[in-house]
């Protein structure tokens, strides 16, 4: 078979040869020589590109180098920052007000999530959450601006250890090391402390200065502040990291700067004490240094838990506090303004005698109301029979309105509004925190500016008894309470004592913040008199009705500021009852301390917020100056 | 000229091998194992089950290397049919991930398209070794026909990458048979015409590959992200390469597909321009070595057969060279005798032996 085959092959070729003669159609030595010329050009052409691969390779490689070299260190080199750890806030006597502490949370980063429905079915395999914590979980995936869900707050690492065997379930759940807040008083120092939060836009053009990797911000109150003392210096770790954003290596650390720690001229006993004066009611209470300006309590209620805030607070929780009618958000002894009702009448008795519009021993008859040219209706005193005969000493002490509308008439609202701007109505105090409020020192221009209307004689008389447009600040009103008690002399008002900075402590600058106004001492001593009066002249005292306190002799002032002008108790409802006031100081010789109250709707300054001013004062000098004694 | 080989004695001869040619090549693998060692991480079981497929490609090359050319050229049809055959059962019975390239054999697993890279340029010379040169219009067409039908079968896989390689390693050949001038002018005019019927069979993938090399920073992290990836590990190289052992982009996965398609890109990051342009000198010596054999060979046969696999390697560097310094688009092929793999490194000693064979057998020319 196979011969017969190859047979026929060589018998076909034969005939194939002798049909085109091998040579033609097959020349070797033609076939070589242009197989040769073809050879040749593939290779030359191979050549050619050859270097126009390396030419082109030249370019990536040499040309722009540099390029590429920032693009391959921007792909493996991740810088992550270390947060610093906040400083504390102490009071005066290193009591613990704020603390920062670690903890250690559960999370997922939202970016390795993929399936959020399979994650949830895992994750509760693993935690065995109930329905409250999964809607709470879900919440979080719906909120965008969380980078991560947290799984678990406030674990050991002993307990993620024993989670950790479920990792394979839920690869994407890691352990952090949060530094957080705790606000060990949260309510009382609600509004001094403020509270902290994640960074957001609203901080981005503030007087805070930024630093790169800072998350957390002080948002009010001291926190915020002195943000820039507490916050200290973040650190970073620049880390190499593979394709999977796993971390491979720490190429360089730098650690963090621990923020400096505040103490705060707060008393944080009396602090709590105070708060706890103002139960179920809404003011202010600010007790304060009058020589140096040192603030012991400073008390807005009511206060909300500055705790919730701190790792963003919930929408529930914010609602609630939002629509709660005591609005505890509301920071009253900063911003609140009230009318300084007859608290305004030592203040203006002060700067008319000392401009001798009247004299000390001038009496005026107070039948119950004052008759202005022009006015059908009459100004009434609060007492509807009147004070008698009254000078000023005793127009004080039994805040006589008809002496201080007269004395209004005479003095006019050019003078009240020039004088009386030095106890500092009207402005700033410039108190240590932010969004402080101005007041109202009502003048002719101030009227023809904001209501186009020209000033009225019987408006001047409202100012008399700080009434009408008249407003102040608690703090303002605190203030202007401590220049009558030191005379004249005092430091800007003020929540900072020193900070501590590696052992080093740093002062309040006391010699940078002195005020000084003149005061006339003759007239002092006559107004700081009727103040005493007020409480100890049991005929006439509009506080004379208080339990002393035994060994310290104290003054002070009533005040009722009226709310919309109506008749009292006529309307019934509470939200428009008077502003009840007091201020006062102790000792009445050698004042230590001033104190300013304000209840909110409180009714008479006599019957509510003189009392709460007696007990503060009883407390500090029975408790607090013993146990600073006794330090 | 006419030589016999076996005159001269020592290993090389009496295994009919081709020792400059084998030096040049031994140099580019000591190269590639060198880097895969690097980019794996060092890990040597890499290397070694690397090291044991570079020594099945050699013990084919050297085998084929034994084998008279005159056997490869009557049993070419055979093994051209038979590779066909495999192709059309691959339709059938193809295994694969993406695309259906495998024949499953139960003990052994092996892609019939590799197999076409050397079976072309096998069939195109033997066609062409007994008609007259450069051949006539009806020998050319037929050449055309035999490069076309296993290319269509091929880029059915879907595999367009081997395909376009395979259609190219024929169209080399043809080239090196020698062409009229107004066959080429035919011939592209019938390409040009063929290049919208070819992109309506393209799958969607092929497409955006396709697509993507033309503007690669549009999509960094889709199908341009490799390219991306490479150029930044090339260019981070510099002039003398980060030094071995300390490529960030290849052992830190920045770069994808390191150790197979893109070692090129993970060895010019640690060797730097330097090192680039000495393997490139490598492979245009490797074909100046094929290319002196194939001019000295002594029928047309081993001429076009030679010149033909020694281009067609040079083309798989050029084609993985381009793609991945972004000369031409991704299309996953390997780096030969450098990209880890057995396949391909199986095809390419191959393809060696076969030339090491005419090159040994020269004395055997008739007349």
């Amino acid at each position: 078979m196979v011969s017969k085959y190859r047979n026929e092959t060589i018998r076909k070729k034969r005939r194939f040869e002798e049909k085109t003669s091998w040579e033609e159609i097959n020349n070797p030595i033609k076939d070589r020589a242009s197989h040769k010329v073809r050879a040749l050009f593939a290779v030359a052409a191979v050549s050619i590109i050859a270097a126009f691969y390396l030419s082109h390779i030249y370019n990536i490689q040499i040309t722009n180098h540099e390029l590429y070299t920032v693009k391959s260190e921007d792909n493996r080199i991740r810088i992550r920052p270390i947060e610093p750890i906040r400083g504390n806030i102490y009071d005066r006597n290193g009591t613990v007000l704020a603390e920062s502490f670690d903890t250690f949370d559960i999370i997922a980063k939202k970016e390795n999530i993929k399936s959020v429905d399979n994650f949830l079915i895992n994750a509760n395999k693993v935690f065995k959450f109930n329905s409250d914590q999964i809607n709470e979980i879900k919440s979080q995936f719906s909120n965008k601006k969380l980078k991560e869900v947290t799984l678990k707050n406030n674990t050991t690492i002993e307990e993620f250890t024993k989670l950790s065997v479920d990792q394979y379930l839920l690869p994407e759940m890691e352990l952090i090391i949060k530094s957080n807040r705790r606000y060990i008083y949260p309510e009382a120092t609600s509004h001094l402390l403020g509270y902290t939060g994640k960074l957001s836009e609203n901080d981005l053009d503030s007087v805070i200065k930024l630093k790169d990797g800072m998350t957390s911000v002080g948002k009010t109150g001291i926190e915020r502040f002195y943000q820039n003392l507490l916050s200290g210096t973040p650190g970073y770790e620049k880390l190499e990291t593979n394709a999977n954003n796993e971390i491979i290596r720490v190429l360089e650390k730098k650690p963090a700067l621990k923020g400096q720690d505040i103490f705060l001229t707060i008393d944080a006993n009396l602090q709590k004490f105070s708060y706890g004066l103002l139960k179920n009611k809404k003011g202010s209470i600010i007790i304060m240094n009058p020589k140096n300006g040192d603030i012991l309590a400073f008390v807005s209620h009511p206060g909300f838990d500055n705790n919730l805030f701190v790792n963003g607070i919930s929408s529930k929780d914010y609602k609630k506090l939002l629509n709660d009618k005591a609005r505890p958000l509301f920071n009253r002894a900063l911003t609140g303004q009230y009318p300084p009702g007859s608290t305004l009448k030592p203040f203006f008795g002060l700067v008319a005698l000392e401009d001798s519009i009247i004299d000390k021993s001038k009496y005026i008859g107070c039948s119950g109301e004052y008759k202005l040219k022009n006015y059908k209706r009459p100004f009434k005193c609060w007492k509807k029979d009147g004070h008698k005969d009254v000078n000023l000493s005793s127009a004080v002490a039994g805040s006589c309105d008809v002496f201080f509308y007269d004395l209004a008439k005479i003095s006019g609202i050019d003078f009240m509004h020039e004088k009386l701007k030095k106890f500092g109505f009207g402005e700033k105090t410039f108190i240590d925190l932010y969004g402080e409020k101005l007041g109202l020192l009502p003048s002719r221009e101030w009227k023809n500016q904001s209501r186009q209307a020209p000033w009225y004689p019987g408006e001047t008389l409202n100012i008399g008894i700080g009434q009408g447009y008249f407003l102040v600040t608690p703090i303002q009103l605190a203030n202007a309470t401590a220049l009558l008690a030191s005379g004249g002399e005092s430091i800007t008002p003020h929540l900072f004592l020193m900070s501590m900075n590696n052992n080093k402590a740093e002062q309040y600058g006391y010699n940078e913040n002195k005020i000084k106004i003149d005061i006339d001492h003759d007239s002092l001593h006559v107004v700081n008199e009727s103040m005493w009066r007020v409480v100890y002249d049991k005929k006439i005292g509009t506080a004379s009705h208080l339990k002393e306190i035994e060994g310290v002799e104290f003054a002070g002032k009533t005040g009722t500021a009226q709310v919309y002008n109506l008749d009292k108790g006529k309307t019934g409802k509470k939200s428009l009852q008077d502003h009840a006031l007091f201020i006062s100081f102790a000792p009445f010789e050698n004042p230590e301390i001033v104190v300013s109250v304000i209840v909110d709707n409180g009714g008479s300054g006599s019957a509510v917020a003189a009392p709460i001013a007696r007990d503060v004062m009883n407390f500090y000098f029975k408790k607090i100056k013993k146990q600073v004694a006794a330090r | 000229m006419n030589y016999d080989s076996t005159q001269f004695g020592g290993f090389s001869s009496l295994f009919k091998l081709d020792v400059k040619l084998l030096t040049i090549v031994m140099s580019i693998v000591i190269i590639g194992l060198t880097t895969l060692y690097s980019v794996s991480n060092g890990d040597i079981n890499l290397v070694i089950k690397q090291i044991v497929r570079i020594l099945i490609g050699m013990s084919a090359m050297v085998f084929l290397a034994q084998i008279h050319p005159d056997n490869f050229r009557l049993f070419s049809p055979v093994l051209y049919s038979i590779g066909i055959l495999l192709l059309i059962l691959t339709i059938f019975f193809g295994v694969g991930k993406s695309a259906d390239r495998w024949l499953d054999f139960y003990f052994f697993r092996f892609q019939p398209s590799e197999l076409m890279k050397l079976f072309v340029p096998l069939m195109i010379a033997s066609f062409y070794s007994d008609k007259s040169l450069p051949p006539r219009l009806k020998n050319l067409v037929i050449a055309v026909v035999i490069i076309i039908a296993p290319a269509i079968l091929i880029a059915k896989q879907p595999d367009l990458g081997t395909a376009i390689l395979i259609t190219s390693s024929g169209i080399i050949a043809i080239l090196l048979s020698g062409i009229k001038l107004s066959h080429i002018f035919l011939g592209s005019a019938v390409a040009i015409g063929a290049i919208p019927l070819l992109w309506s069979f393209m799958y969607d993938y092929q497409k955006s590959r396709i697509l993507s090399f033309f503007s690669p920073n549009q999509d960094v992290l889709g199908s341009g992200y490799h390219l991306a990836q490479s150029k930044i590990a090339l260019g981070s190289g510099g002039m003398f390469g980060k030094g071995y052992n300390n490529g960030t982009q290849s052992k830190l996965d920045f770069l994808p597909e390191n150790h197979t398609d893109f070692i090129f890109s993970a060895f010019g990051e640690e060797f730097g321009f330097v090192g680039v342009s000495i393997l490139v000198i490598l492979y245009v010596l490797v074909v100046f070595r094929g290319m002196s054999i194939s001019i000295k060979a002594t029928d047309n046969f081993s001429r076009i057969l030679s010149g033909t696999l020694i281009l067609t390697i040079f083309l798989y560097v050029l084609v993985n060279i381009g793609m991945v310094v972004g000369i031409l688009p991704v299309v996953g092929a390997p780096l030969p005798f450098m990209s880890y793999g057995g396949t391909s490194m199986l095809t390419v000693f191959a393809a060696l032996g076969i030339i090491m064979s005419i090159k040994s057998h020269q004395r055997l020319m008739r007349k």
